[in-house]
């Protein structure tokens, strides 16, 4: 567990490097509107309307940044986002993230906090709201969303400095047993306006 | 009836025992394999009245229907997916996209379910899209890498402890590697041949070259059978992109399809899919072609090494054709009948919205098939969704259930003079 605490630490500091590549600001005005090819799966809040989907409500502008360009740029691969993120420049990724991210999210616990798993709370919080730059929120996602995730990054198909560690030596009920945990958590997101 | 049901029960627990020895099963399936209790004894109970099911009556209102025909709230179903009704009418089983399968139950028969609970509470699901029943009263789903099996569970499933067994061990269905979320939502139906059929869908947009191989010999981008206690496993269809939803012909037992295609070529093309199979290890041309003749640009320009069968049907462009059933039942005027209900989900980034509607699709005497709306009214003026259909099933009384995702219930349409 000590070990894992220390690769968030570093996580921070190379997610602090990579936003000192002044990205483009974004407009999230005109963010809304490219939300419109979001809407249908992350819904117009960014509260997913299919299981499939993350909630991406409230989410860091920087991650959903990270995120989007990962897609455009093949680093990440998603049979849906791959195909959306391709025809985004760094101006609407960056005005579709300051959408999303203007809005705020609540997570509310259903379990008892002890429960919490131990490897992951340090970055994303014992309730799933990221505690450190560059983190997803996970509170409220469809269990099978985390586990998928979770599996990527220790096969390889999804590769992250901090997670691509912290998820090689899980098991799969080790996997499923977060997934569950962040998945219980009950979301709202409030819409900025 | 209760005798019957034991014995069917009893036989059941024979051959299931048999299973389970070869079977690789996981701790809580050990012990419903065992008939042992697991000690969870909660059922959730999903709500059926009130302001959430007042909401899903509003939007039945606006869906029209061919003249006769009426639409009606049958049950609230959270993620409702593919369908499966027990063969003595008595449960209804629906699957999801989550962790949940739910069992739905119409006590009553006034024709509007009285009972919505999850099924097998003590499991732990993942992906459990695909419900199907065997004739004989086998209840088989379909999940992400597993496939289970519970004999009689129209008759256990009123308990928290189903006897569950392993058809296809987890990870055994697909290299754990190929696992995807999109593409992995199973759908399983039995084939008049009584072997189980099904589809499994490939994780990409495109399938990339280098996976081919693998996929072939897999059955991934394609549709497999076994025999009904796992053994002879066969490729049966090639080519496939994504199906999440097949049937066998009443008459002439073969099996459709339908394939859902390749995005980001356009908002019109390619046409989404409805196939006819009628030979084992035909091809339908994924990843050459990505809906219809049109040829997708990974593989542009280069010869299609397989001969391939064109749809039956070339239906709108990115509707999403889901869940389908041909129609055997005595309710609907006799045009309907051995016709293909199916659902097209909706599009999900085409820039005006398409889909979200029930189809239904007619066969003449040389086999043409031609599909058109029959329930519709899930998108509205603003171009947002109000539900999206997915499957199709038939009830006992001739009248059909349509699932609901988006607002997560079950519909039945019914007709009367």
């Amino acid at each position: 567990m000590r070990a894992l605490a220390s690769l968030g630490l570093g996580g921070l500091l190379l997610a602090g490097t990579a936003l000192a590549d002044e990205p483009a600001v974004g407009d999230p005005v005109a963010g809304k509107k490219i939300a419109g090819q979001c809407r249908t799966c992350h819904g117009i809040d960014g509260y997913a309307k299919i299981p499939i989907a993350p909630h991406i409500g409230g989410e860091q502008a920087s991650y959903l940044r990270n995120q989007l360009t990962a897609f455009r740029d093949g680093t990440r691969t998603h049979e849906m986002m791959s195909v959306v993120a391709k025809m985004l420049t760094d101006q609407q990724i960056a005005d579709v993230a300051a959408w999303y991210s203007s809005h705020s999210a609540t997570a509310t616990l259903t379990a008892d906090a002890s429960g919490a798993p131990e490897a992951c709370t340090a970055c994303h919080g014992v309730d799933g709201i990221a505690v450190i730059e560059g983190a997803p929120n996970l509170a409220g996602e469809t269990n099978i969303y985390i586990d998928t995730q979770l599996k990527a990054f220790r096969l390889g198909k999804r590769t992250h400095e901090v997670m691509s560690a912290v998820a090689a030596d899980m098991t799969d009920a080790e996997i499923r047993a977060v997934a569950d945990w962040y998945g219980s958590v009950k979301l709202e997101i409030t819409m900025a306006n | 009836m209760k005798k019957l049901v034991l014995s069917v029960a009893a036989s059941a627990l024979m051959t299931a025992s048999a299973l389970a020895q070869s079977a690789n099963v996981p701790s809580n399936l050990e012990k419903l394999s065992g008939f042992q209790t697991t000690g969870v004894t909660e059922f959730t109970f999903i709500e059926q009245s009130g302001d959430y099911a007042d909401g899903i009556k509003k939007t039945l209102e606006r869906i029209t229907l061919p003249d006769g025909f009426k639409i009606e709230l049958y049950a609230v179903v959270p993620d409702a997916r593919h369908m499966a009704v027990g063969p003595q009418g008595i449960v209804t089983i629906v699957g999801t996209r989550k962790d949940k399968v739910w069992s739905v139950t119409d006590r009553n028969k006034d024709r509007v379910a009285d009972e919505v609970k999850d099924f097998a509470p003590s499991l732990t699901f993942s992906i459990p899209n695909g419900p199907c029943f065997s004739k004989d009263g086998f209840l088989y789903i379909a999940e992400q890498n597993r496939v289970l099996l519970f004999p009689a569970a129209e008759f256990f499933y009123e308990s928290p402890d189903v006897a569950a067994f392993n058809l296809v061990a987890q990870g055994e269905l697909i290299p754990p590697e190929h696992e995807s979320f999109n593409h992995t939502a199973r759908v399983c139906k039995l084939g008049p041949d009584g072997k189980i059929y099904i589809s499994l869908g490939q994780p990409f947009n495109v399938a990339p070259a280098e996976n081919l191989d693998e996929y072939a010999k897999w059955g991934i981008g394609g549709m497999i059978r076994m025999n009904t206690d796992g053994t002879g496993r066969e490729v049966y269809t090639y080519g496939i992109r994504n199906s999440v939803g097949h049937d066998f012909h009443p008459e002439t037992g073969e099996l459709w399809f339908t394939d859902n295609q390749v995005d980001g070529m356009g908002d019109d093309i390619p046409p989404g899919e409805l196939n006819h199979q009628t030979a084992m290890g035909q091809n339908f041309g994924h990843p050459w072609y990505g809906g219809g003749s049109v040829r997708t640009n990974e593989y542009a320009g280069q010869e299609v090494p397989v001969e391939v069968v064109m749809p039956a049907v070339e239906a709108v462009a990115h509707a999403a054709d889901l869940g389908m059933t041909f129609y055997t039942g005595n309710q609907f005027p006799a045009e309907y009948k051995n016709a293909i209900f199916s659902a097209q989900h909706g599009s999900w980034n085409r820039t005006t919205p398409v889909g979200a509607r029930v189809m239904v699709t007619t066969i003449d005497a040389d086999g043409n098939a031609t599909m058109k709306p029959f329930a519709e009214g899930w998108i509205d003026e603003n171009g947002e969704y109000l539900g999206r259909p997915v499957d199709i099933a038939q009830l006992r009384d001739g009248s059909i259930l349509v699932s609901d995702d988006l607002a997560g219930a079950l519909y039945r349409i019914s007709y009367s003079k």
